[in-house]
């Protein structure tokens, strides 16, 4: 157990030391990387490698899909799903997961079909016109909180749900993910320095810092060093995680419960990341021969 | 209009619990103030952000609150995709009031005038749209449209308000529209402010022998179908009148109906493109021909 504590540990301190994307990290607490057996912690693995696998599966359905962008969420949307999202009758003491960067749709999928939410079987009907699974997430889809696809509108929508559960005494939370590229739209602005948004602890926000937008290198098309900086100033708490390290994201998130205020999670994740073919770069798709080639060597 | 609203939004806040008012920083200006003053807890300016206002807004209708949006209909169309993508896709219930449009902010000029609202709400799927006529019909229609579940866009002016409606008996009912005078020769079909000079043009055609029947159509969508059918056929000449361009607006959305159920001859008054500034909107309105005598013209050209 000790053993595995300082693993931790040093991973952290290794995360961060890194500078990603520009944008420099900040130090995390040692004492945070507490709350997760090794037990649960293999079961999170476990259940993001399978999804991967079926997000680079979906490639032979549908070769249109955002896979790059879909495989820098897989751990943040494993972890939510399968660790902090609590379900109630009422939506109003339930959790709400709130996919921003829509396009990364079927990671979304791809967890909520090992949760059993979504049949894995309508996986590879995504996009299909008989398939429920639309291209980016709709709520008649089941487990889709918020119908996005178009960018920078979900944390305002949040906010207007976690208020709202607040006017209401209940106690559900609010988890929205967006990328870095969201970044750009004047609306994320628009969201996250109102007023309201510093009198809600029911809200936790993921920004992914992969590196990269639509048509190249964030850095070369918005740099985005400021980012931490301005959303601190803002007033909300900031945190920071490597996005594809489950003992990093619990312990970021726990720090966030903590808080007791609105947090940003600053992840660094990689593009298209465990698909070599187009691993932290701007290309979103491979051929269904790539798709092949991993799942035969995975 | 505005104060209208203000006024009766701040009453209806009392038998409403879950009413919220948003709005972007144009709280005194829509008379959205007056709710606030009431209801502070249940008020929130959310700086000058519309595209925010409206999602925030669509974020709290998820979570089961009656959320008001009341701004500029001209900034409001900023925040178009926000209605269209979370508002609309959603089905969620949100309503919009939408003060200042068509030429009603006449000194601000074109940046603030609004003639294309109908036509960019009336294609969003979910969506109702209503355009009062007066303050009286206001009233009236504010319980329905917060009853009503849904997004609603509703379009009023800013102060500008000839009594149209007054001293007429009518329950105001979603998706129905109300003869305001009849004749058998011409409808004149339109809402808003405009109905005024529709009723002065239908006295104006009186006294040239010809009959005019005045409809208010302040449910632009869903449109009475029937109503409009029935009158076409009645009359056989139909002649629309709003204070919006003539692409895509109430004229439209008429002919639609028209073409599809019983086919007569329309023409369109409205405007053909942006507004300016001048003293009143009643000016604005003479200037660019919105008036009795262009609704009189087209009469007689259907009529013939």
């Amino acid at each position: 157990m000790l053993k595995w504590l300082l693993t931790i540990s040093e991973k952290l301190i290794k995360h961060s030391q890194r500078n990603i994307a520009g944008c420099l990290v900040e130090p995390m607490e040692r004492a945070d990387a507490k709350p997760i057996s090794l037990e649960e912690l293999n079961k999170l693995r476990e259940v993001a490698e399978r999804a991967r696998k079926n997000v680079i599966r979906m490639l032979f359905y549908d070769q249109s899909i955002h896979v790059g962008s879909s495989l820098s969420s897989i751990e943040i949307l494993t972890t939510l799903v399968f660790k902090y999202q609590r379900m109630a009758e009422s939506h109003l003491d339930r959790d709400w997961l709130i996919l921003s960067k829509g396009h990364a749709a079927p990671a979304l999928y791809a967890v909520l079909a090992e949760k059993g939410v979504i049949k894995e079987s309508e996986l590879w009907k995504i996009q299909s016109i008989d398939g429920v699974l639309q291209g980016h997430p709709e709520t008649f889809i089941p487990g889709v909180d918020m119908s996005t696809g178009s960018l920078g509108q979900g944390l305002s929508f949040g906010l207007g749900v976690a208020k709202g559960i607040k006017m209401s005494g209940r106690n559900g939370r609010v988890f929205v993910i967006m990328g870095d590229g969201e970044q750009d739209e004047g609306q994320v602005w628009e969201s996250f320095t109102q007023k309201v948004a510093r009198e809600l602890d029911n809200i936790l926000v993921f920004i992914e810092l992969n590196g990269f937008q639509l048509d190249g290198d964030v850095e070369s098309i918005k740099p985005k060093a400021f980012l931490q900086a301005v959303w601190r100033d803002a007033g909300w708490n900031t945190l920071s995680c490597d996005g594809h390290d489950f003992a990093s994201i619990v312990a970021a998130i726990e720090e966030a419960q903590k808080a007791r205020a609105p947090t940003v999670i600053f992840a660094s994740t990689l593009r298209g990341k465990g698909f070599k073919p187009i691993e932290n770069s701007k290309y979103q798709r491979s051929s269904p021969d790539d798709a092949r080639k991993f799942l035969i060597n995975a | 209009m505005r104060e209208a609203m203000g006024k009766e939004l701040a009453r209806l806040g009392e038998l409403h619990q879950d009413l919220l008012v948003l709005t972007a920083d144009v709280g005194d200006s829509t008379r959205a103030s007056y709710f606030r003053e009431k209801y502070p807890e249940r008020y929130f300016n959310v700086g000058i952000a519309e595209q925010h206002l409206v999602d925030f807004a669509a974020g709290l209708a998820a979570a089961g609150k009656k959320p008001v949006v009341v701004n500029f209909a001209m900034f409001l169309m900023r925040a178009w995709e926000q209605m269209r993508n979370t508002v609309a896709r959603m089905n969620l219930d949100v309503k919009f009031f939408a003060t200042h449009s068509g030429y009603s902010d006449s000194g601000d000029g074109s940046s603030h005038q609004s003639l294309e609202d109908i036509a960019l709400t009336r294609v969003l799927p979910n969506f109702a749209v209503v355009v009062p006529a007066d303050p009286i019909e206001l009233v009236k229609a504010l319980p329905e449209i917060l009853a009503h579940r849904g997004p609603v866009y509703m379009r009023t002016g800013r102060d500008y308000s000839p009594p149209i409606t007054a001293g007429l008996e009518y329950e105001f009912k979603l998706g129905k529209a109300q003869v305001l005078r009849e004749g058998d020769d011409v409808s004149i079909v339109g809402a808003g402010v405009v109905l005024w000079d529709a009723l002065l043009a239908a006295e104006e055609l009186r006294k040239m022998g010809v009959g005019a029947t005045v409809i208010n159509v302040s449910t632009v969508k869903p449109m009475d179908e029937a109503l409009i059918e029935y009158y076409a056929r009645k009359t056989g000449r139909i002649v629309t009148v709003e204070e919006h361009s003539v692409i895509g607006g109430i004229g439209s959305a008429v002919s639609e109906v028209i073409v599809k159920r019983y086919p007569v001859p329309m023409r369109f008054v409205g405007a053909s493109t942006f507004g300016r500034s001048a003293k009143s909107q009643r000016e604005l309105l003479d200037y660019y021909g919105i008036n009795s005598s262009s609704i009189v013209k087209a009469a007689m050209e259907v009529v013939g």
